[in-house]
């Protein structure tokens, strides 16, 4: 999936504009992620992006220290935090604010930012998490 | 109704040809043709004759191109299973008897051939597959971090202690130090040599993860009544699934919530002892996919040989040894200690252990689990045995 061309692209356009958007079926207003043109729980193909708060918990992390490809604009090491968005569920991987290295707990609340990404292709958005 | 692929194949000849990443002799695909040759050689079967060929993860060399040096008469079969990773790899003996049953094809190799100087990096080339821009934003490029996040829901909301992979861990080296194939062959492990290697994605470290070979391997899949006639005693396939679940996948890190920290196979495990009429207990040895330990605890657990609360006392190293244990696992030592070429080395140590040629032979063994690779969005699994139950 990529920014310009995916289903998700409301999605990456909402994150350039300042916000978090998510997609909601309009029929059975069951959350789907990844991104689809259509419903696969009710057969509906009506969505519609939602705007979130950028509040979310932690649902898992890690914390990177080998230089992989493509990370080059990361200082080693990063967090990265599978972040559970409040009241719909949808998981988003995003950075952890994580100066001082401290181990995130699962169900930890997070608030976030929007921020970017330099890849060698061109900036991405992305969202900077931090603990409350 | 007995399933119609049970015992109806057999695998007649292996092949196998490992190197020290970046130290191939040969280039990739000549490698790969040596390693069929020697399969057909094991078997006692002409190579000119092998009509078909199955691969997995993305491998490179299109069977059409290796007509030519093997002097094939005709092909009449070339399929892959999807995906960029380990997944597909039992699901491959599948896809060959498949072709068999159907009549397509009489003779089928099932291959990866692995070369760096070829194929770059493995590690890159499965990410290549599977990469967005999702994942790059948040700087995960490499199976190692989103198998690691796995990893730590599984030891920090199960509780299972971290400490649990270090048994399979060294049960492969112990393994891997009496196979003179393997990288580890004649060396002891000690455990602190994980303990402080480095950190790559937490919670792994360098000894967490299978670390990548130059190499070739081929099995040789026919009719068990062919196989029977053949050099080798034959090794059956008793049953193969393939494919994901419903709420498991290619999604974003938006699995169900309760098959997020598994390696994805309950699925095809369930219906792999369904078309057996198999369980757990009646398997003897298992050659277990560890793309990285954590995901090999994973699968032990999706296939059925413990759960979350029972796994601290079922994967102990004694269990999990040639020598006496309930369950040896990764008799060769598996892909973190014999090499790994994308895991061809486990199907192949399969066929050895239930010929009584394997370098750690298990008494009387008779049905081998193959567990592909944890944690792809497309997994899947075999058994194989030395007799038709």
């Amino acid at each position: 999936m990529s920014k310009i061309d995916g289903p998700d692209a409301p999605y990456w356009e909402a994150l350039e504009n300042g916000c978090l958007k998510l997609p909601r079926c309009g029929s059975c207003q069951g959350w789907i992620w990844p991104a689809a043109h259509r419903c696969g729980a009710c057969n509906a193909s009506e969505t519609n992006w939602v705007e979130m708060p950028l509040n979310a918990t932690v649902f898992t992390w890690t914390r990177t220290w080998h230089r992989f490809g493509l990370t080059e604009a990361f200082n080693l090491p990063f967090t990265t935090v599978l972040a559970e968005i409040e009241n719909c569920g949808i998981r988003l991987l995003g950075n952890l604010e994580d100066p001082e290295q401290v181990d995130p707990e699962i169900g930890q609340r997070l608030v976030g930012r929007i921020g970017s990404t330099r890849t060698p292709a061109n900036e991405l958005p992305v969202i900077n998490w931090s603990r409350v | 109704m007995t399933h119609p692929l049970l015992g109806s194949t057999a695998i007649a000849g292996v092949g196998l040809r490992q190197y020290k990443r970046g130290c191939s002799p040969l280039p990739e695909r000549s490698l790969l043709v040596e390693a069929v040759l020697d399969a057909c050689k094991d078997a006692g079967f002409n190579p000119a004759e092998v009509d078909g060929f199955v691969s997995y993860g993305d491998d490179k060399n299109e069977p059409v191109r290796l007509m030519p040096e093997l002097g094939t008469k005709e092909l009449h079969w070339s399929a892959s299973v999807w995906g960029g990773g380990g997944g597909g790899i039992a699901g491959a003996f599948g896809l060959a008897a498949s072709a068999i049953l159907s009549g397509q094809a009489r003779a089928v190799i099932v291959f990866r051939a692995l070369v760096e100087g070829a194929s770059g990096r493995m590690s890159a080339a499965v990410m290549a597959h599977h990469l967005n821009d999702h994942l790059l934003a948040a700087g995960m490029t490499s199976p190692a971090q989103l198998c690691a996040l796995r990893a730590n829901r599984l030891f920090h909301h199960y509780g299972i202690q971290p400490a649990i992979v270090e048994d399979l861990v060294r049960a492969s080296y112990h393994h891997g130090r009496r196979n003179p194939e393997a990288v580890s062959f004649g060396q002891e492990f000690d455990v602190r040599t994980l303990r402080e290697s480095r950190k790559i994605a937490e919670p792994f470290r360098l000894f967490d993860c299978s670390r990548e070979n130059d190499g070739a391997g081929a099995l040789l899949l026919v009719a068990s009544d062919l196989a029977k006639t053949l050099a080798k005693p034959p090794v059956y396939l008793l049953g193969c699934a393939q494919g994901s679940e419903r709420g498991w996948g290619d999604l974003l890190e938006n699995d169900d919530e309760a098959l997020f920290a598994t390696a994805g196979m309950r699925g095809v495990a369930q219906r792999l002892y369904e078309q057996t009429g198999l369980t757990p207990a009646d398997i003897d040895v298992v050659q277990l996919y560890e793309n990285f330990d954590a995901q090999g605890v994973m699968s032990l657990i999706d296939h059925g040989f413990c759960t979350y609360e029972s796994a601290a006392e079922f994967i102990r190293f004694e269990n999990l040894i040639s020598d006496g244990g309930k369950l040896p696992v990764n008799t060769s030592g598996g892909n973190l200690a014999q090499g790994f070429i994308h895991g061809i080395g486990l199907p192949i140590e399969a066929v050895r252990q239930l010929r009584g040629e394997s370098s750690n032979p298990v008494p009387s063994a008779s049905t081998c689990l193959l567990a592909g690779g944890p944690g792809a969005p497309t997994v899947s699994s075999a058994i194989f045995a030395n007799q038709i139950p």
